[in-house]
């Protein structure tokens, strides 16, 4: 794997952990009612969410499995999660209102670096 | 009966944490350290910031070296030679000199010193001789070692302490009730209620690393605390360690007879052709010169997480292959896993960093749990403090959290700015640097005591944040290279250490400020816990 190539792998792993975790903490009633009034409820999308945010934590850990091998890519999926988390954290409480768009857009980075690493 | 449970784990989570919190904070914070270890070692040799960085085939740095060794310890037991790797760019080459001629040893085996010195790995010049520190290696030993008292005290109260952490960590996973629903939750500026969400944060999501870092600690020093295996079946320690590292026999005697030491190089190449490739990260020559030199050879780290790394030995005058370590049984590789996973040496440097990152966390979790006693114990005397009653137990625990808290901020500063203020060549210099350490420490810690309030934690947390926050300045003024060269260069590891202490010590100014604010709450929020780790 080229230098290029762990560095895309490695964003992979880390913005797919910021987008999962992301969308589960919108999949949690004190978040989502952070964003849409207190009451709301995210319904039926509450699955989306936790199904969506799965796939990115399981993203994230085959991007380290792509970088690390399969036994240090584990090690390194839990320290991308600790870091991912503390994103997810910090935006949360000080930002709430951007934890949607985060999600996305690191869904998105996620994507072409995915890609461009796979390339 | 279940709720009882729960109460039970409470109390014993709070009073296992408690007891040994501030041991764990200096622990956490120095083993934090240490993942940089290297780093930090080659940031407080500024003469060394100049080596080249050239990348040159492992055997011509070889050759140099044992060009350097013959001319200078023809007549040592041993040498050493540690190749140049990504993170300690020049060769050291190291000797034990030959005993007296009446044979007797002045110090017993291990203790006595070794000779050493630095080349740059493409011309093979020998590397002006660097200030005499222990560097980052102060940091790893502190961590377990402690300091001016007994290794073997100190690796039992570090072990009872890691044993209680165990203890807390999983009494608290049954204590917290709402892991998943509090998974990103942090309620800042909400006094006891910020605490408790910054001490889960931190704990929960860096949980399986805490949990790894503890029990791994502990399998580290297993033979220390748990001989009774190894005492069965080895007459001697010594023995059973010469087994588990392939190490030659401790009893290993030379011929007498003089033989000249083959080349290195081509036995360094062969061994690396047999890791497919891989560096090779340390050579050992025994008897050097007589007709029973032998050359231990072994893979340098980073490839996998086990610690034990393959080694192959050669005879030292023949330069032909005598043995290579096996397949390592079930039992050893995994002791071998373990370790490898609590030191990191396998890790490059976004694993280093990442470690780093959940060591800072679990510094905060120490930080933040021992801060939460007094919180909620203050909380409970509320109308006798306010009537001025005295509050003995509470008095100690703050004064101890701020001398713990931000006392060891300031203590390590203090070790970096010693190592650049004391005169470069004044006798046993790492000894006083470490002594600036712990005077620094101690100056904190007893006015802390005396006088636990706000205003101290204040003023403690802003000389540490200054005193980090000036350490890229001080390293440019006293001979390092500067953040602009080390940057332009591409010396990463002192431009790195720049960098990491100048974030350091702005969150903790950042802290200090915080403290200012006449809010509701006593003390701050989770960002500057987590800097308060470092």
């Amino acid at each position: 794997m080229s230098t290029w190539q762990a560095t895309m792998a490695a964003l992979t792993a880390l913005a797919a952990a910021v987008a999962g975790f992301a969308a589960l903490s919108l999949a949690v009633d004190r978040h989502w009612e952070a964003l849409h009034g207190r009451g709301s409820d995210p319904g039926p999308l509450r699955r989306r969410l936790q199904g969506g945010g799965s796939a990115g934590l399981l993203v994230s850990l085959l991007a380290c499995i792509a970088l690390k091998g399969s036994a240090q890519g584990w090690v390194a999926w839990a320290g991308m999660l600790t870091a991912g988390a503390f994103v997810v954290v910090l935006m949360s409480t000080y930002a709430p209102a951007k934890v949607p768009p985060l999600a996305k857009a690191m869904a998105g980075v996620a994507l072409v670096a995915g890609l461009l690493a796979a390339l | 009966m279940k709720e009882g449970f729960r109460q039970s784990m409470a109390w014993l989570h709070t009073w296992s944490g408690l007891l040994v919190g501030w041991l764990l904070f200096l622990v956490f914070s120095a083993g934090t350290a240490a993942y940089f270890r290297d780093e930090i070692t080659l940031w407080m040799k500024p003469e060394l910031h100049a080596a080249a960085h050239a990348s040159v085939p492992q055997t011509a740095a070889l050759g140099h070296a044992q060009a350097l060794l013959a001319q200078r310890a023809a007549n040592a037991n041993r040498w050493f030679i540690t190749m140049p790797s990504e993170r300690e760019p020049a060769v050291r080459a190291s000797w034990m000199p030959a005993k007296k001629k009446d044979g007797a040893e002045s110090k017993p085996r291990g203790r006595r010193r070794f000779e050493s010195a630095e080349l740059d790995p493409v011309t093979g010049a020998e590397l002006s001789a660097p200030r005499a520190t222990r560097g980052g290696d102060f940091f790893y030993r502190l961590h377990f070692d402690l300091h001016y008292m007994s290794p073997l005290w100190a690796r039992w109260m570090v072990g009872i302490a890691a044993m209680f952490m165990l203890v807390a960590i999983l009494s608290g996973i049954v204590t917290h009730k709402r892991i998943f629903k509090d998974f990103f939750t942090f309620r800042p500026a909400k006094g006891q209620r910020s605490w408790l969400d910054a001490h889960n944060v931190t704990a929960v999501l860096a949980l399986p690393y805490h949990l790894m870092i503890t029990f791994t600690g502990i399998v580290t020093l297993m033979f220390l605390y748990m001989p009774w295996g190894v005492q069965a079946l080895y007459p001697s320690q010594d023995k059973f360690f010469t087994d588990l590292n392939n190490a030659l026999p401790a009893d290993a005697k030379p011929a007498r007879q003089p033989a000249p030491l083959a080349p290195l190089a081509p036995m360094l190449a062969q061994a690396s052709a047999a890791w497919e490739g891989a560096p090779v990260g340390r050579v050992t020559v025994n008897f050097p010169g007589d007709a029973n030199a032998t050359v231990l050879i072994s893979r340098q780290s980073g490839r996998a997480i086990g610690y034990d790394q393959p080694t192959m030995l050669f005879n030292g005058v023949s330069g032909r292959p005598l043995s290579s370590s096996g397949a390592p049984g079930a039992a050893t590789e995994t002791r071998s896993v373990l370790y490898g996973l609590h030191i990191a040496r396998f890790s490059n440097p976004l694993l280093r960093g990442l470690f780093f990152l959940s060591g800072l966390a679990g510094c905060a979790m120490v930080a933040t749990g021992l801060l939460l006693w007094a919180v909620k114990e203050r909380q409970k005397h509320a109308k006798a403090l306010a009537r001025g009653e005295r509050h003995v137990g509470l008095r100690l625990v703050d004064g101890l959290n701020i001398g713990a808290i931000a006392g060891v901020p300031i203590a390590m500063a203090a070790f970096f700015w010693a190592n650049r203020l004391l005169p470069a060549t004044m006798p046993e210099r790492p000894d006083a640097e470490i002594r600036w350490f712990f005077i620094a420490w101690g100056v904190a810690a007893l006015i802390a005591l005396a006088r636990p309030s706000r205003r101290m934690w204040q003023l403690l947390l802003a000389v540490g944040g200054v005193l980090f926050a000036l350490l890229p300045v001080l390293n440019a003024m006293t001979g390092g290279a500067h953040l602009g060269t080390a940057v332009a260069e591409g010396l990463w590891p002192v431009a790195g250490f720049d960098l990491v202490t100048l974030a350091l010590g702005i969150a903790l100014l950042f802290a200090a400020r915080r403290l200012q604010r006449p809010a509701a709450v006593r003390k701050a929020p989770v960002t500057q816990v987590t800097a308060e780790a470092a």
